[in-house]
């Protein structure tokens, strides 16, 4: 088992654009193993001298694991803990993999406010994240979940509104599309089981102590 | 895919106890309903769906989506009960008004939320629970965590941990800084989300002090033993959060003499998500389950919700969740014994009946084969079912 073993720290790491840094943010505070690598073979790395095990997870899924303590902590974005709404603990804003949620709309349908866009599709990876916003705005939407490629769906007549996530904007750019709204901003967060983060509290502590010194004198460089 | 194959489904949130898995159930349900016995306290049942209004009173508007909700013949709102405190809470303040106190009333019985189900937990689970009535101040509260820390170790479970927090610290705190309204809820939403990183984006727009900010921001991270308490003492400067913490240190007294304080720690961040606690709030953690085991606290305002004052203090135990966690940590629950299966051949049926019924009046658990069997297949029929022994009935006239 995995957190069920009290002298074990599980940590769960996403695939994609968050694994490296985290990998080597955490290396950075003596929290590694060898062979954390996203293209690893085994499931689980432990660390047998410091206790500690990884788990490679979709990025989607890392907050169930958490949620669930079959990993005690873990790194994963804003952005994912928004659409999923775990019971977790969010302790720390790590910094990195800065990116926002928005929406946007190919330029020739750009409209003067928001609620002048009600009723119409929405294209998203994150359902819940886009009906809560719409919501809020109150007007009602169409949603239609798609798992990529966003900015196609409104080329090609699919839905006439994206949500997604931006970093630098270049491919709204290069598909005409226009960001009409931001919905939020959007880092790499440190999160913990809420059982984990009572019963390992001095480790798991420990390593957001660690990790914040980290980032302040990262900072001030 | 065949077609026109009828599977019957069960609802979504609601499951079946197959044999095994009931009869741990009930070994753990009388278990506790014997060692709440022994501690004085007597068993109640409510009806398990109440007028909505009823069931409404003194929860936060956040538990009503999640009930499950219909109607009666006159057209009022029923609701299928999320949890046996309200409903207790109204029985001491009609039924048992009259009664004297402290009133000690235990319960295993089903509860329903309509919420994603989780590890331990369906729409529909199940819960023992206590509740004192009556009695404000810290003995009261002492003997519910004395008695969880009971309860958890009767269901077989050694390594567990209990957290104690205080909602009046938190209240204190928020008090003695100048919060609009709208920021007190924000904060408190943080809290309850465990979102850290939120509530010190919010306190860095809030305008409070930096002392101000720092200890709302370490609020979440109080945790730790009876030093922890006495360094928070220093850090707080209201009578509301200083008296918090007191009360926590004369419960926690209490529990060296209960001897059970090698189980208990505090967490001052603990915000139990119910809006009805009022003072010393606990939960139960065993590694292995990512959810708490147990939970409660004192609720001095519910019963008086109901028209009469009266403090009150308890907890419940989630039954799935215990049967759980003790499974992924390897300990077996004691089942009940299967002594004697008792084979025939044939016209031995009516000397097998009188045997049967022998054993069963001497206390044994038999079973009685309903065909007759050769000897052979009633010792397999023993085995298989699991059976001690066999007893083999043959050659009567």
């Amino acid at each position: 088992m995995t957190s069920a073993d009290m002298d074990y720290l599980t940590i769960a790491l996403p695939k994609g654009k968050l694994f490296a840094p985290s990998v080597d943010l955490l290396s950075k505070i003596g929290v590694s193993a060898n062979d954390v690598h996203e293209k690893s073979r085994k499931l689980v790395i432990s660390n047998e001298e410091k206790k500690v095990r990884f788990i490679i997870t979709k990025t989607g899924d890392l907050p169930t694991y958490v949620e669930y303590g079959a990993a005690d902590i873990g790194i994963i974005g804003k952005d994912v803990l928004l659409e999923e709404s775990k019971d977790v603990y969010e302790l720390l804003d790590l910094k990195f993999g800065l990116c926002r949620l928005m929406v946007a709309v190919p330029q020739a349908l750009k409209k003067d406010k928001i609620s002048d866009y009600a009723h119409m599709r929405v294209a998203t990876k994150y359902p819940n994240v886009a009906e809560r916003f719409f919501r809020e705005m109150g007007i009602q939407m169409e949603i239609i979940k798609l798992n990529g490629s966003i900015e196609l769906a409104p080329m090609v007549g699919l839905a006439e509104i994206i949500v997604d996530i931006v970093e630098t904007g270049r491919t709204l750019k290069e598909n005409q599309l226009l960001e009409i709204a931001q919905i939020h901003k959007a880092t790499a967060r440190f999160i913990a089981n809420r059982v984990s983060m009572k019963m390992k509290f001095d480790r798991i502590h420990g390593i957001v102590e660690d990790l914040k010194c980290l980032l302040e004198s990262e900072d001030k460089q | 895919m065949k077609k026109n194959v009828f599977v019957p489904q069960i609802p979504y949130g609601t499951r079946d106890f197959l044999p095994y898995e009931a009869n741990q159930k009930r070994v753990i349900e009388s278990s506790l309903a014997q060692l709440f016995a022994r501690w004085g306290y007597d068993e109640i049942v409510t009806p398990t769906f109440e007028y909505l209004e009823t069931l409404a009173v003194g929860v936060d508007n956040d538990v009503l989506p999640n009930m499950f909700k219909f109607f009666d013949k006159n057209n009022r709102t029923l609701a299928l009960r999320s949890d046996m405190t309200t409903p207790l809470a109204r029985v001491a303040a009609t039924r048992l008004r009259e009664t004297e106190t402290p009133l000690r009333l235990f319960y295993l019985t089903n509860v329903f939320r309509y919420e994603q189900a989780q590890a331990g937990r369906q729409c529909e689970f199940y819960q023992a629970g206590v509740e004192l009535m009556g009695v404000p101040g810290p003995s009261a509260d002492a003997e519910m965590v004395a008695l969880a820390v009971e309860a958890m170790l009767d269901t077989g479970l050694q390594d567990f941990q209990i957290s104690l927090g205080q909602v009046e610290f938190i209240h204190g705190i928020m008090d003695e800084h100048d919060l609009t309204p709208q920021q007190g809820w924000d904060i408190k939403q943080c809290m309850l989300r465990r979102d850290l990183v939120g509530l010190e984006e919010m306190l860095a727009k809030s305008g409070l002090t930096k002392a101000g900010q720092n200890i709302l921001k370490q609020i979440p991270l109080l945790h730790g033993r009876e030093d922890m308490l006495e360094k928070t003492y220093h850090l707080v400067n209201n009578p509301v959060s200083k008296a918090a913490l007191d009360n926590l240190a004369e419960i926690y007294s209490l529990l060296k003499s209960y001897g059970v304080d090698k189980y208990v720690n505090f967490d001052l961040g603990i915000m139990r998500d119910l809006d009805y606690y009022t003072g010393m709030v606990f939960e139960g953690y065993t590694p292995g389950l990512g959810f708490p085991l147990c939970g409660g606290g004192r609720y001095d305002n519910l019963v008086a919700s109901f028209g009469v004052q009266c403090p009150a203090t308890g907890f419940a135990l989630g039954i799935e969740r215990v049967l759980l966690a003790m499974e992924r940590q390897g300990i077996a629950v004691a089942c009940a014994a299967k002594n004697i299966y008792i084979g025939w051949d044939g016209e031995s049926l009516p000397e097998a009946i009188k045997q049967a019924a022998e054993l069963r009046n001497a206390g044994k658990s038999v079973e009685l084969s309903l065909l007759p069997q050769s000897k052979e297949e009633a010792l397999a029929s023993q085995q298989r079912k699991g059976y001690d022994e066999l007893l083999y009935i043959a050659g009567c006239k």
